[in-house]
């Protein structure tokens, strides 16, 4: 089933009062349990392409269907980790995990019976008391996806998590994180700029071209899991992708970026 | 605070008693106008035993309370309507720095007409000088939110008044203290400036009628208390609110 459709997506930054076209009409189906990496050259909009399907920016035109439905709207069906993690400095970790069950009004017994279970998947169970300064960057962005899966969300999607971690930490949330995703079935939407990331994690990788943007490529990546950040057989898909990049970071010299 | 800092401030306190005693016993200042620490002494101990002083302190901390609740709900309500409508910012923003700059004391007499020699007067004074400064550092602290914080809130739902009471009031409030302070600064002075004015009850009449009785040693009683008093509350209430911050958001990157 499809889970959700984006279709024609434009929109135009304001580049110091001059409108620059971003996203020139972006077309992607996601599936229901499909993990979906979006990959491209930085500057591209697939951010803002994640903010348009979470809700928090305004599509020019076109639209956002969740299960057939129309979004505009951000929504906790729809739960976003950002890339610094935006945890909330004045609260616990536990109340970090509970803040949406809170705004949405479920009781405290039952938000506690939910947070417990999201820490104890993410292996925090013993920080729930702590501030989120006492924790390290890996460890806030576990805090982030476990309060992002606390709401149980229909899609959840991720800004590029990972970006701000070292290489042992990611490598290992990387494995983590496919076994979460094969546990909750959860949709997937992940952008990323690191193509062996992209390959690792997704069942898909659609690739965005340079500005003006729309998705040039969808690849499927066919293979087993949990996969290792060094298999050496996902580099034919890295391959794939790069050589499909390739081309635009050339457009992207040439329009002096 | 380690007992090494708190011997040098006995040390410092002392040191300026002493010199206070040199210059009284040396003749240094006619008597009249400086008395000797002693003197002081026995007024607080007077003010303090037939309860002039500390009946004065409590009603000026009374109006200073009301004042300073009513500033400070109304500053972070005009703080919050001004960051949240950058329009009405640019409009309204110049104004009130300006309402700002005015000094507590010369709104006494408006008040004086408005409200007659009251506990309103008084505390109108009180709130108009301290609202200002809350409002406007509570726009600046709501500014300076990460707006990935407030991304985080609405996408979990949070919108309208959950917004604003659960993601920017908390987020900024680390910020809004130091408009607190300069809001309960501002209130303090307006108080006692009223008050030695109108001469109503309270500390600032007990200087008022300190002066009009030639009673050097009362009024200097009175400034050591209006001292001490802005010490305490520092250490009380912000100096713990500011360490309550702290230790949830860590040391200060």
């Amino acid at each position: 089933m499809t889970k959700l459709q984006a279709r024609n997506i434009v929109k135009h930054f304001d580049h110091n009062g001059t409108p620059i076209l971003a996203l020139d009409g972006v077309n992607l189906d996601v599936e229901e349990g499909d993990f979906v990496c979006l990959v491209g050259p930085s500057g591209c909009g697939k951010s803002t392409f994640l903010n348009i399907i979470a809700g928090l920016e305004k599509p020019d035109s076109g639209e956002i269907l969740l299960n057939g439905k129309l979004i505009d709207t951000p929504g906790p069906d729809r739960t976003m980790v950002f890339q610094e993690g935006a945890l909330f400095p004045w609260l616990k970790v536990v109340d970090n995990v509970e803040f949406g069950l809170k705004i949405a009004g479920i009781p405290k017994e039952e938000r506690r019976q939910i947070s417990k279970r999201y820490l104890d998947m993410m292996q925090l169970e013993k920080f729930s008391e702590s501030y989120t300064y006492q924790l390290s960057t890996g460890m806030k962005q576990r805090v982030a996806i476990a309060r992002a899966l606390a709401m149980d969300p229909e899609i959840l999607l991720m800004d590029e998590p990972f970006a701000a971690l070292d290489s042992q930490t990611r490598d290992l949330l990387f494995v983590e994180l496919q076994l979460i995703w094969e546990r909750t079935k959860k949709t997937i939407i992940f952008v990323t700029h690191n193509i062996a990331e992209s390959v690792v994690l997704g069942s898909k990788v659609a690739i965005f071209k340079h500005r003006p943007s729309r998705i040039k490529k969808e690849i499927v990546i066919d293979y087993r899991r949990p996969r290792l950040a060094e298999d050496e057989n996902l580099l034919k898909y890295q391959h794939a992708i790069i050589q499909e990049l390739k081309n635009e970071v050339i457009e992207q010299k040439k329009s002096g970026d | 605070m380690g007992g090494k800092i708190i011997a040098r401030r006995v040390v410092f306190y002392v040191g300026i008693i002493a010199a206070w005693q040199i210059v009284f016993s040396l003749h240094l200042a006619p008597q009249t106008v400086i008395p000797s620490p002693s003197d002081v002494g026995q007024a607080l101990a007077k003010g303090v035993y037939d309860g002039s002083l500390l009946y004065g302190i409590g009603t000026s901390l009374l109006r200073l309370s009301a004042g300073l609740v009513i500033a400070i709900a109304a500053g972070i309500a005009l703080g919050i309507f001004i960051a949240r409508f950058e329009t009405m910012n640019q409009i309204i923003g110049p104004f009130l720095l300006g309402l700002q700059s005015i000094p507590s004391v010369a709104w006494v007499p408006l008040a004086f007409l408005w409200f007659g020699r009251t506990d309103g007067g008084i505390i109108f004074v009180t709130v108009i000088g301290a609202l200002f400064a809350v409002a406007i550092n509570t726009h600046s602290a709501i500014r300076a939110v990460p707006p990935t914080l407030v991304a985080a809130g609405r996408n979990m739902g949070a919108n309208g008044i959950q917004l604003i009471k659960d993601v920017i009031i908390p987020a900024s409030f680390p910020q809004m203290i130091a408009g607190f302070k300069q809001g309960w600064s501002y209130a303090w002075r307006g108080v006692i400036s009223a008050e030695v004015i109108f001469s109503v009850l309270g500390l600032g009449s007990l200087l008022n009628s300190g002066t009009k009785n030639n009673q050097i040693a009362e009024v200097i009683s009175v400034l050591i208390i209006i001292m001490i008093i802005g010490v305490l509350v520092d250490g009380l209430v912000f100096k713990r609110l500011e360490r309550t911050v702290l230790s949830r958001w860590g040391p200060v990157k």
